[in-house]
């Protein structure tokens, strides 16, 4: 129980430390392709704790879902964040790890998010909710099935027990782990509301699905919204990350073990970041009606990866 | 016993099935063309791998006629037309959207896997071999779902290029046809590239009908000339 606490804690300061620096990351490396300088690297760092200080103002129309939703979703997100090791893999705990929960924890955050959109009365807010479940609609079966896929792959369901066995394996064994891959990159793209789906730099009305919902936060709440998806960020890369290439993920807790780890990822995950950030700069934001196109890109790719597996075990 | 040569055969056939995605969905010619290339790169580094494994000569042979043809040369040819049609995208879809293109080949591929099964165990020791031919025939079967589903002469021409590619792989990996097989059938398909381009000029830009046919125009008055 002791290393689960460590495991917990060390996990979930990790997680909250290195988040903002990918998302000001990702946006440096737009800017750049721009030919512009962008902000700083430690800039969602300061808009956090600026949003911190400021006054809350709620909507006179709003509830207690306009209360409460924040809070309830950097929950989901820290709790989902248990799921995802980034410096060393726990021994498993029961319930701690299963894959479907995950998933569901990262729902259940985008519904009170979407209820929230709703809550304050503004149109914005009720368009922005109406886009993210009609797309959540779409993507969800296949998130659904590209998780099944990793369970059928690794022929478990508990996600630690998966990053244990990619560590011990490498891709040149197991192609099906590179097209695993692929849809996993595709749903960071679509679930992190980056580009080709929706845009999240713009305020523009045609075109916001994720800034529309939080357009009536302000204050803390808005820094707290703002930080879960810095963390659902980081814990879908870390997920790719820990599929695709493991090395230096920890087995054992140790003091060198954690440090080592902490510094590989983070260099990967700036990897991924610029990898990111550059898929963004090169693709146009698609019709609302051609996104189905990009999720069965997913669908198609997750199933070539059973058929894969399949064959790997003839 | 793993043999690196085979494990890096399956993370390429992992890629041509990418490809083959990206095949069905996109839009733009260009990155149409481009893709095509990479298909064919991906399947000349097959040959070579098989070539490495088994040290025949003929298989050197046709990673490098491929490269030469399907990597260089066709792409080329068909960028010029595509310059010479003024189209950049094909945004026509008959029959099928693309979703439905790609669920339906989804679908294919698993057919294709379900009715190999039954015949696995004559072909050979190592089941890349019946990944190949799985992979190869779903190529075929993307390839005219291509065809069946563009509305532009020059998008149904990567299509038939894809099943040739399907036909590639599945030879590669089956059927062994003999070198000069290989040969004839590029030189085929080099021809059908030429007439398919002659005939997507009229089919595909009609806006331009009449420059296509000023530019007939000087042969026809040359064989005139010859007939005298």
């Amino acid at each position: 129980m002791n290393s689960f606490m460590l495991y917990s804690i060390l996990n979930t300061a990790f997680v909250l430390l290195v988040s903002p620096l990918f998302i000001s990351l990702i946006k440096k490396t737009k800017a750049y392709t721009q030919g512009r300088r962008g902000p700083s690297l430690f800039q969602t760092y300061y808009l956090i704790v600026k949003l911190m200080k400021k006054e809350v103002i709620y909507s006179s129309n709003s509830s207690i879902i306009m209360r409460i939703t924040p809070y309830l979703n950097i929950t989901f997100m820290l709790a989902a964040s248990l799921f995802v090791p980034l410096l060393f893999i726990p021994a498993s705990s029961p319930g701690i790890g299963n894959i479907f929960l995950f998933l569901y924890l990262l729902v259940a955050a985008k519904f009170f998010m979407a209820l929230a959109g709703l809550d304050a009365g503004s149109t914005f807010g009720g368009m922005g909710s109406s886009r993210e479940m009609t797309l959540s609609a779409v993507i969800e079966p296949v998130v659904i099935i590209v998780f099944a896929t990793l369970a059928f792959v690794f022929r478990t369901m508990n996600m630690h027990e998966m990053f244990t066995q990619s560590l011990g394996t490498s891709i040149l064994v197991n192609p099906p782990v590179l097209l695993i891959s692929l849809s996993l990159f595709i749903i960071l793209i679509v679930e992190t509301s980056r580009i080709p789906v929706d845009n999240p730099e713009t305020h523009l009305e045609l075109t916001m699905v994720h800034e529309a919902m939080i357009l009536e936060l302000s204050g803390s709440n808005l820094a707290l919204m703002e930080l879960s998806h810095a963390i659902k960020q980081t814990l879908l890369m870390g997920l790719l990350i820990n599929i695709l290439m493991p090395w230096g993920l920890a087995r054992e807790p140790g003091l060198v073990n954690i440090g080592v780890a902490a510094a590989m990822f983070i260099m990967k995950g700036v990897i991924l970041a610029i990898i990111v950030g550059l898929f963004e700069s090169s693709v146009a934001k698609m019709r609302l009606f051609r996104l189905p196109a990009l999720f069965m890109q997913a669908f198609f790719l997750a199933f070539v990866t059973i058929l894969f597996e399949l064959l790997n075990r003839l | 016993m793993i043999s690196v040569q085979y494990e890096l055969t399956r993370i390429l056939f992992v890629l041509v099935l990418c490809s083959a995605a990206l095949l069905i969905t996109q839009r733009s010619l260009t990155s149409l063309f481009s893709i095509y290339a990479v298909q064919s790169l991906l399947l000349s580094f097959v040959a070579l791998l098989l070539f490495w494994k088994t040290g025949v000569y003929a298989l050197l042979f046709i990673a490098g006629l491929t490269i030469l043809t399907k990597v260089v040369v066709i792409p080329y040819v068909l960028r010029k037309v595509q310059k010479d049609i003024y189209t950049k995208r094909d945004l026509e879809f008959s029959y099928l959207s693309p979703v439905s293109s790609i669920l339906i080949s989804t679908a294919l591929i698993f057919v294709v896997y379900k009715s190999f099964a039954h015949f696995r165990f004559g072909l050979s020791q190592d089941n890349v071999f019946f990944m190949g031919a799985v992979i190869g025939v779903s190529l075929l079967f993307i390839g005219m779902l291509i065809i069946f589903s563009r509305k532009q002469m020059i998008t149904k021409i990567i299509g038939y290029l894809t099943m040739e590619n399907g036909v590639l792989l599945f030879s590669l990996f089956i059927a062994e046809l003999p070198f000069i097989i290989e040969v004839l059938i590029i030189l085929d398909l080099i021809i059908l590239i030429l007439l398919s381009a002659i005939l997507a000029f009229g089919i595909d830009s009609t806006s331009t009908m009449k420059e296509f046919h000023r530019k007939l125009d000087p042969f026809s008055l040359w064989f005139k000339k010859q007939q005298k």
